[in-house]
């Protein structure tokens, strides 16, 4: 089986066929990582679809020897922060999200998948800011570890330990806001 | 460690990012204190519970929809291949010397003007004069005289000198 450098180098070659396998294996993940991002299934396959062209488009300027998939994922974030700066997004997830925890009418969509956990998840992100969203994700749901994380982000290993650090005691207080009963103190 | 101290490891301590040397010190506490250890027991099962929900609302692509964005990279650029060699160095060294270039370059011009710097305060040389000279340096041999003229600014006073094509002064006027 060939690693990841052998598929770069196959696809600058000219053999295309080879992105695809060369992503195959990264494909979910960056899915779900834009997905929790922006809160909206169809506007995160937007968003990935943009960073796989740039992805391709830039392969070239892949070096040689370091990580391919925290390079894809710093594309894909970054592609994120893009989206959401550009849309002015995030202030109007934020909100459509404490409405759907509010009971407000979720889209056809939402009502289709599991209403209950997805509500539970986006209850527990909403409260986040996007860098402590990216480096929770990256982290606790793509199994990242710090170091890589901050090479995704593009910031300091102390910087990815404090957002994280932060994020889980915001999780936390608002997990125990869910279920005070089975957290409560004895 | 106190009790505020310890709390604030907590939320490294869950996920095992904690620094091997604290680690120890925090168990030791955690056996001793109920309140931290209970801060503890509720930070493990938040981030378990959040990953089981992450977990089972999770999206995939459908094959067919995956295929056709490769597709679509694929067929709408290819991969850009730079014309010059890639830089083998740190890019601060690509920008010290394109500053150095860019200084010597800046001598190379600003340096001539100030050689032409006013020869004695409130005077100039004429553009005139230069132009004279400069014509001349296109059929030499028949060069004869050279005349400068230089103008005050304060009086006025115009004074031209000739040379002839040794350069020795013929006439002042």
């Amino acid at each position: 089986m060939k690693n990841d450098g052998e598929l770069v180098e196959e696809v600058l070659r000219g053999v295309h066929s080879s992105f695809e396998i060369l992503l195959r294996p990264y494909r979910q993940g960056l899915l779900n990582m834009v997905y929790r991002m922006t809160g909206n299934l169809e506007e995160a396959k937007e968003v990935c679809q943009d960073a796989v062209i740039k992805i391709y488009r830039y392969l070239n300027k892949f070096k040689k020897g370091r990580s391919f998939k925290n390079w894809i994922y710093k594309i894909t974030v970054n592609s994120t922060y893009d989206f959401l700066r550009k849309k002015k997004k995030y202030e109007d997830i934020v909100e459509g999200q404490k409405n759907l925890v509010n009971g407000a009418s979720p889209d056809p969509e939402k009502q289709l998948l599991n209403k209950e956990i997805r509500a539970k998840v986006e209850a527990c992100l909403q409260i986040l800011s996007p860098k402590e969203k990216a480096v929770f994700l990256l982290r606790d749901e793509e199994g990242f570890s710090i170091e890589e994380a901050s090479k995704v982000l593009g910031c300091s290993s102390m910087s990815v330990r404090t957002h994280l650090s932060r994020a889980r005691q915001k999780i936390r207080t608002r997990f125990e806001k869910i279920y005070p009963i089975r957290t409560r103190k004895v | 460690m106190n009790c505020k101290k310890i709390q604030r490891l907590l939320p490294v301590m869950v996920g095992s990012e904690i620094p091997e040397s604290k680690i120890s010190a925090v168990k030791a506490h955690l056996e001793k204190c109920p309140e931290c250890r209970h801060e503890y027991e509720s930070y493990i099962l938040s981030l378990e519970k959040t990953k089981e929900w992450l977990k089972k609302d999770r999206k995939d692509w459908e094959d067919r929809e995956w295929q056709q964005i490769i597709q679509k990279a694929v067929r709408d650029k290819e991969p850009e291949v730079s014309a010059l060699a890639p830089w083998p160095f740190k890019k601060a060294w690509a920008y010290a010397l394109m500053a150095v270039f860019a200084i010597a370059l800046a001598l190379l011009v600003i340096w001539p003007s100030f050689n032409n710097e006013e020869i004695m305060p409130g005077t100039r040389m004429l553009a005139e004069s230069q132009t004279e000279l400069f014509r001349s340096f296109e059929d030499k041999s028949k060069q004869e005289i050279i005349s400068m003229t230089m103008v005050s600014k304060e009086t006025g006073l115009k004074i031209v000198w000739f040379f002839n094509k040794n350069f020795e002064l013929e006439d002042k006027k």
